[in-house]
């Protein structure tokens, strides 16, 4: 058990931030979602695929902000980083797969 | 340590992490390998949605009234999801500092904070709550049909095009002229935000149960690893809203 204890102890080190820095990292979250709306109303300025990319590069920025430090996932054990990171890649290429699958399936209900 | 050992030394393990084989908690362990399960789950929701959106589009494209009748620009507007995106975001922020607050044993601003995400988790509901009623109400329902509310010209137009009704019919709906299409985007759209929904209820229930826990059991060595799992799930119903609200709003 004492190993085990080592373990927690370690992991308490990697995990703990002050509370400013959360207040900063909500406050990128925020200004983040702020440039993913500017961008949606002036849409019609980019080329579409460049839009796209514009928005995927945020969202994904958005979401490693949550999953690194609010989820406390950056510096915890391999076991819960093996454990979200393989699902997440998983669902990544299921997403893509589908939506290169049915491009041009004409399928049920239009 | 086996898990009867483990069922066995339950009640001694409330002075400790529960440590598994693996060395870390094994509540944390399976909160995790559910949340794994869990975006794939929302992956394939996300994913029914945006096929049958862009089927949609393509027959409607097909017909020449896509930009008349797209479900997505005539429904998804983004002002109320972006307000209810930020409230997400900032229970997330809320939840964070209640979980330091209760690591320095600051009782005081834990509870102050876990209210406040309960509180903007509760917003978030009754904002989609309110969202869904609206929707329903310009015809976009949980039925392998939408019912657009459209104006005269626009009736007018595609009653002159002759489609085929396997496009569009042309009718009414809550005593408006409507353009009725067959499509499943309604449904895949109502099933995926409806189970998000679903989970912030759950998250707040779960939240709330830990509030009045830690307030009534203030001393009990569980409360931080209790938080923090109720925070960690809570912080995954947020993510999916960040995939969501970008994917499905503005994309």
């Amino acid at each position: 058990m004492a190993n085990h204890d080592t373990h927690v102890e370690h992991h308490e080190a990697h995990t703990e931030h002050s509370t400013r820095f959360y207040w900063i990292v909500g406050l990128v979250l925020a200004i983040v979602t702020a440039i993913e709306v500017a961008i949606f109303l002036v849409q019609d300025l980019f080329l579409h695929e460049l839009f796209l990319a514009i928005l995927i590069v945020l969202m994904l920025a958005k979401g490693v902000g949550v999953v690194l430090y609010f989820m406390h996932l950056k510096g915890d054990f391999k076991i819960f980083q093996f454990l979200f990171i393989v699902p997440f890649l998983l669902a990544v290429s299921l997403v893509l797969l589908m939506l290169t699958l049915f491009s041009y399936h004409v399928g049920i209900a239009g | 340590m086996s898990s009867s050992a483990s069922h066995a030394h339950h009640g001694e393990a409330n002075q400790k992490p529960l440590v598994g084989s693996m060395g870390v908690d094994s509540r944390k362990l399976g909160l995790w390998a559910f949340i794994g399960s869990e975006t794939l789950f929302f992956a394939t929701l996300i994913v029914t949605h945006l096929i049958f959106y862009a089927r949609t589009k393509e027959m409607l494209n097909g017909a020449g009234i896509l930009k008349e009748l797209d479900p997505r620009l005539n429904y998804l507007g983004i002002e109320l999801t972006t307000v209810l995106a930020s409230l997400l975001l900032a229970s997330s922020l809320t939840m964070v500092l209640a979980l330091a607050a209760s690591k320095a044993r600051d009782w005081k601003k834990f509870r102050f904070w876990q209210m406040a995400t309960i509180l903007l988790g509760a917003s978030f509901v009754g904002g989609q709550v309110y969202e869904f009623m609206h929707l329903y109400h310009v015809g976009l329902k949980l039925a392998p049909s939408y019912a657009l509310h459209i104006s005269d010209e626009v009736y007018n137009t595609i009653a002159s095009l002759n489609l085929d009704p396997s496009i569009v019919t042309l009718g009414e709906d809550h005593g408006h002229k409507a353009a009725i299409v067959p499509s499943l985007f309604g449904v895949t759209f109502f099933v995926m935000t409806g189970f998000h929904g679903l989970h912030v209820t759950i998250g707040i229930i779960w939240l709330l149960a830990v509030y009045v826990k830690v307030n009534k059991y203030p001393d009990s060595p569980e409360n931080p690893m209790d938080i923090e799992l109720g925070g960690l799930y809570w912080h995954f119903v947020d993510l999916v809203w960040v995939a969501i609200f970008t994917i499905v709003y503005l994309m």
